[in-house]
Formats: C-alpha cells, structure tokens, sequence
C-alpha cells in the first residue's frame, strides 16, 4: 500500500536532491505528516495554518492517467495513486 | 513632468540628419511609454505595405517612466518596429540597462530611419550624438563586437546594444542584444537594424529623470522586495529561474516536443530544473533593482566550450532547442544557445525551423543531400550546424532565415502542415492543446504566436487570482469557456503595461507580490499622476487597439487569427491526453473575444470602441 510523491521544480534544497518518496495512503493532510518527517520545513513552505495549499504551488492528483489538482489537506489520497508537487506558475 | 525628459532624439542615417523632438504630459498621460509610444508612432509614421527591411521603417527604442528608478528590471526598454517576419507590427521588451542609459541621457526614446550607406554605430551621450563608422564592427559577433566598443570606453557605465551577424544577414527573426545578454528577441528586430547598417548603440549619461516622490518610491519598493524575499512566491524562480518550468510543463502534457507532434519527453530527467542545475549551471544573475534573480551563469569547456559571461539558456530556450529538437543533451542546449546568442538570433524561431526541417526529412520531403550536412533528431552536431548555416545564409541556410512560413511555402510538398507559427510567427514552448488561454492569446495576439502577450492559464486555477482585474473564478486550464475575457484582460494588463513601464512580467503573475494596485502606485509615485486600475487598464486597452489598427490596415483579419492545424489533433498521451484545438472551439471563442473587444465580426474595432478609448486614427 503505497503512495508515490514527487516533486518536480521545487524545494531541492529542503529535500536534498531527492526527487521520489513513497508514503502510505491517507488525507492529503497527513500525507503532508509522513512527508514532514523525511523533509524537515516542508509542511511550512507548502501548506497554511487553515489547511489550504501554498498559492505559489499546486498538489495534483494521478489516478488512472487523470490529473486532478487537491486544493485542501482533507483530500483522500488511496493505494497506487501519485501525487505530484510542482510551482504553479510556468512561463518564460 | 516627472519620469520623463519630454524629448525623443530622432537619427535619420540616410541624411545623416540628428534632430530632437519633443512630447507633452497629455500625450505621456495616454501612451505612458515604451510600447505605447513606439505603437503610436509607428502608426502614425509608416504607411501601410511599407517594406519592413526598407530605410522607411521605423526602429523604435523607447523608455518608460520607471527606467527613471531601477526596480524588477524596469531599466529595459521596449523596441518596436514593423516586423519582418509578420509584416506586423512588433515590440520586443528587452531588459537590462540600455532604458536607463538612454534616460540618463536625457532623451524618453530613440527612433531610427533611414539607412546608412555604411555600415556605422550610434553614440549617445548627455553631451552628442555621433555616427561613427563601423568597418571594423562589421562581420563580428555580439560578444567580439562589445569588447571591441568597449575597450575604448571601457568605465562601467556605457551600455552597449548590437546585432550580430545574423541581424547584418538579415535573417527574418534576427535579435538585438544589449550587454551580451539581454535580447530584443522576437520578430527580427535585428534584421531592421541590420537593413540600416547600424551595427550598434553605444550610449551613456549621467543625467536623473526627477520622480515626483522618492521617498515614498522608496517604501513601496522595499515592501514589494520583502515579500519577493518571504512570501514564497518567487522561491522556484529564484530557485530554479524559468528551468523551473520544464519539468511541471513536462508533467501537464504541455512541452512541445518532436515540432509538436508530442507534448512530453521521455528524457525529461536529463534536462529538467534539477538536471540543469547539476550539470551545466555554475551561479545566477540579476537584472538592474530585481531581488528575484532568475538569470543563469552556465559553463561548459568540453565537448563544447560555453562562456559563462553570455546569458545560459531560459526554458524557452531550452524546449526549443532541447525537447523540440528531440535532444536530450543539456551541453548541446548551452551550446545551440550560445551560437544563437553570439549570432543574434530568436532561439524560439531558430527552434522551430529547425524541428520543422527534421520533419520534412522524416516526411521525405527534403534530404540531408539537400541540406548538405546531418541533421536528425536528437544529434547535437546537426544542430548546431543548422544554426550557422541560418545566420551565414549558406545553402538551404538562406530559405530557413525567411522564417517557417516563407521556407514552407518555397519547400511546398505539403510542409505548411507542419510549419508551426501564427501571422509567421513561430509558436514559443507552450503547447495550447493543454492551455487554452494561451491558444487563442497565440491567434490573437498584435505579433503572431506570443506566449508573453498573455498570462498563462495556469495561474487562474485558483480562485482570486487577480480579483482587482475582475478575474475571482478559478477555471481548469484545459477549459475554452471564460477564457477570452481572461485573455483580452491580460493582453491589455500583461501583455502591453509591462512593456509600457518596461518592468518586467514576472513579479506580477499572480500570487507574486507586484500587483496591478502596487503597480499603479508606483507609476503614480514616479509621475505625480492620479491613476486609477481602471485607467491604467484602459490604456493598456487603448495600446492594445492601435496595434490591432496597425495590423488591420497590413490587411489582418478573421481568419488570420488562428492556430496551425495541427494543434487540431487529440493529444494520445501525457497529462493532457484527450486535448486539441479545433477549430469550432477556436471560433467560438473568437465570437466572445471580439465582442469584449468591441471589434467587428472581422476583428475590426468598432468606431466607437476607438471613441471610447479616445482613439484618433485617419
């Protein structure tokens, strides 16, 4: 029963070049716990006090190749889905 | 008037004439500057079907209020001119310090015509206006061309501004550069100065453009770099500069990739943010008063020798001449980037026309026998060779420096199907399939194919993103419907203010701190002026309308506002599997973008749309 995070363009130096991590299902919310044990200060760049996801970023669901973008911690994420972290803005 | 001088210095080279004019606080109050001036004047200066390569066009550099102060890059300038390329209208906003430069010499903008009957460069100072021969300049590249100016007056505050070799061969999409490393990039600004035989600027004063409240400037500043600095909004950019874009466009199906056959990467691990930054990326650089620093330092010595002191490739450039190309290798990006550099030359069109000719041969509609060299996917030396066979016009070299539009048509065999560029423009590193906003800010957009003419779509998936524009409702970036009023927004906000005030667009994607009120502030505190939001908008809309006007009478219309074909086609893969762009959908939207715009069924504007806006036009 796993989870596949990555992160894609953000946060390098919190994470230490790493790019994967495999969490196990829950809510978003406590997804953002297992990742804060192996990435120290995340949680506060990432995620409010109210629970919401950083503007700056977005957190975007993958399950059966549909993207969905997770707009709070309370949403369920289940086994063998992939959550991908990204800045929000491209461009240039 | 505050932030400005009120005078525009005017070069004709064919008579050699050196002359100023002047401008009031009422003309100033209704085009600000930068693109707004350079519109205005282009408009009224240049009859229609002019010859864009003729000594009758225009080049246009010119300044904005905000050069007066040094903030988030506003020392650039805008350069505008009829492009040779569209036979458009065009304005390419370079940033560095040549707007600042030319301020202090205490003229708001520079307009060039004419052509000398040598080639010659320009030096400006607070002082004189000198035309110099340039013999010696002429045949050498951006870098080679600096140092030699330089070494004569080398005290750190001359700015120099030069084409390359490209822009003296006068290929279509030719750039103008400015301290090695800043481009006027799109639409072959290089090729008018180079039909001039202007080889380069040279400029340098030390007047100050009085503000009407410095200290105030001063607080409002140093508000704006706080949050920059802790807000966390411009941390990936920082970070990562504009390669923070390469994976995430990877990830949502958006990287153009094989010319747009595809929209992800299977070597996107090679190339991405993180791979950069661990192979070829030794520092980073900032534009003139910016607290973000996006720029890349990149070094190479083997295989290729790459010189950290030119810019390192932004993620246009790195999709261009990386995934586009099918190439994987970041040291052959550098490189690629560096040639296009040192030549001076639009990395986005010199992308697309080489992917389009690496089509052609795996069509069987050109060979490499035609070419006279290899050229496949992937293969950095076929690249770089395709490079220098455009800017030296050599060989099939000479049809490719028309740009994608004319070498399809001069190629025939059903190649216009895969030539991908709008108005003759190429289209830049954003594929519209998965972003429909910038689709339809590509059909419509004064240039051809623009992916700054309008924020990108992703930055409206949240609610309130810019509630002071009127845009609060969150929409998927896939979605058609509530995009023309996004995009006819940020035409008029984004795309044309930021090129007014010359500052640059980054800090003002929402949730970065550089608001439309805080911009509207600061252009109040430098000018001693009362705008309101809604004003500034409007001229921007003004701005926006003229250049339609301009167009217009080149002949655009309707059905020049599209997209290629190709976008047409469902993508079968990747995070925007299932997307195209067709054609209903297309005009669909045209029908409501037009109507907000207050344009004719043909995309015309309406007579008293250009009332309202206070529009006088013959």
């Amino acid at each position: 029963m796993s989870v596949a995070v990555e992160f894609l363009s953000v946060f390098p130096d919190l994470r230490g070049g790493k790019r994967m991590f495999s969490v196990k299902p829950a809510a978003l919310g406590k997804i953002m716990d297992q990742l804060e044990d192996r990435i120290p200060g995340l949680k506060e760049k990432l995620v409010s006090q109210e629970g919401n996801i950083h503007p700056a970023y977005v957190v975007i669901l993958t399950r059966g190749g549909v993207q969905k973008l997770l707009k709070d911690v309370a949403c369920q994420v289940k086994d063998g889905d992939e959550i991908s972290v990204l800045p929000v803005i491209s461009g240039g | 008037m505050y932030g400005y001088h009120g005078k525009i210095l005017k070069v004709d080279l064919t008579q050699r004439k050196i002359y100023e004019e002047t401008f009031d606080e009422e003309f100033a109050k209704k085009y600000i500057g930068g693109v707004g001036f350079g519109f205005r004047w282009l408009y009224d200066t240049l009859p229609a079907k002019t010859d864009p390569l003729s000594p009758e066009n225009k080049l246009i550099f010119a300044t904005g209020p905000l050069c007066s102060i040094s903030f988030l890059g506003s020392t650039g300038i805008s350069v505008a001119t009829k492009s040779p390329l569209t036979g458009l209208i065009a304005d390419s906003d370079m940033r560095g310090r040549m707007g600042g430069a030319l301020k202090a010499t205490g003229y708001d903008a520079l307009v060039l015509e004419g052509k000398s009957s040598e080639s010659v460069y320009l030096q400006v100072t607070e002082h004189a206006v000198d035309i110099i021969e340039a013999k010696e300049l002429w045949g050498k590249d951006i870098k080679e061309t600096q140092e030699k100016i330089l070494s004569k007056i080398n005290d750190g505050k001359t700015v120099v501004t030069s084409i390359g070799i490209a822009g003296e061969n006068l290929v279509k999409y030719a750039a103008i550069a400015s301290d090695l490393r800043n481009f006027a990039g799109r639409g072959g600004t290089g090729a008018v100065m180079g039909s001039k035989n202007l080889k380069a600027i040279v400029i340098r004063g030390k007047l100050k453009t009085p503000v009407a409240d410095a200290e105030r400037i001063k607080t409002l500043i140093k508000e704006v770099n706080y949050l920059i600095k802790t807000d966390g909004s411009c941390d990936t950019l920082s970070k990562y500069g504009t390669w923070n874009t390469t994976g995430p466009a990877n990830f949502k199906g958006i990287l153009p990739t094989k010319n747009f056959q595809k929209t992800t990467f299977e070597y996107i691990d090679k190339i991405d943010g993180d791979a950069m930054l661990n192979s070829i990326w030794v520092g980073k650089r900032t534009c003139p008063g910016c607290a973000i620093g996006c720029r890349h330092v990149v070094k190479i010595e083997k295989p290729y020798s790459v010189s950290p002191d030119l810019e390192g490739p932004q993620y246009e450039s790195v999709a261009a001449l990386g995934p586009l190309l099918f190439n994987a290798d970041p040291v052959t990006i550098a490189k690629a980037n560096e040639l296009c550099n040192l030549y001076g030359m639009d990395t986005i069109s010199t992308g697309v026309i080489i992917s389009f000719v690496m089509e052609c041969i795996d069509r069987g509609v050109l060979t490499e026998d035609d070419l006279g060299f290899n050229l496949k996917w992937g293969e950095g030396e076929g690249i770089l060779k395709a490079i220098e066979t455009i800017a030296h016009r050599e060989g099939i070299g000479d049809i490719l420096a028309e740009g994608v539009k004319l070498a399809s048509k001069k190629i025939g065999k059903g190649s216009e199907n895969w030539a991908m560029c709008v108005k003759g423009s190429e289209v830049p590193m954003h594929d519209p399939r998965g972003k429909k906003g910038m689709g339809l800010a590509y059909a419509t957009a004064l240039k051809g194919a623009d992916h700054e003419s309008s924020m990108h779509d992703e930055a409206f998936e949240r609610e309130n993103a810019l509630p002071d524009l009127g845009l609060k409702e969150s929409m998927s970036r896939k979605q058609f419907g509530g995009k023309p009023f996004l995009v006819k927004t940020l035409q008029d906000y984004w795309g044309i203010m930021s090129d007014v005030l010359t500052i640059c667009k980054f800090p003002m994607i929402p949730p970065r701190p550089l608001t439309p009120a805080r911009l509207v502030k600061l252009l109040n505190l430098v000018t001693g002026w009362n705008f309101t939001i809604e004003e500034f908008l409007k001229t921007g809309e003004r701005i926006f309308n003229l250049g339609r006007l301009f167009d217009a009478r080149e002949g655009i219309s309707r059905s020049d506002d599209t997209l290629p074909r190709r976008f047409a086609e469902v993508l079968s893969e990747g995070g925007s599997v299932g997307e195209n762009f067709d054609q209903d959908n297309l005009q669909k939207m045209l029908d409501e973008y037009y109507r907000l715009r207050g344009w004719d069924n043909e995309g015309k504007p309406c007579p008293e749309t250009l009332k309202r806006l206070g529009l006088e036009v013959d």
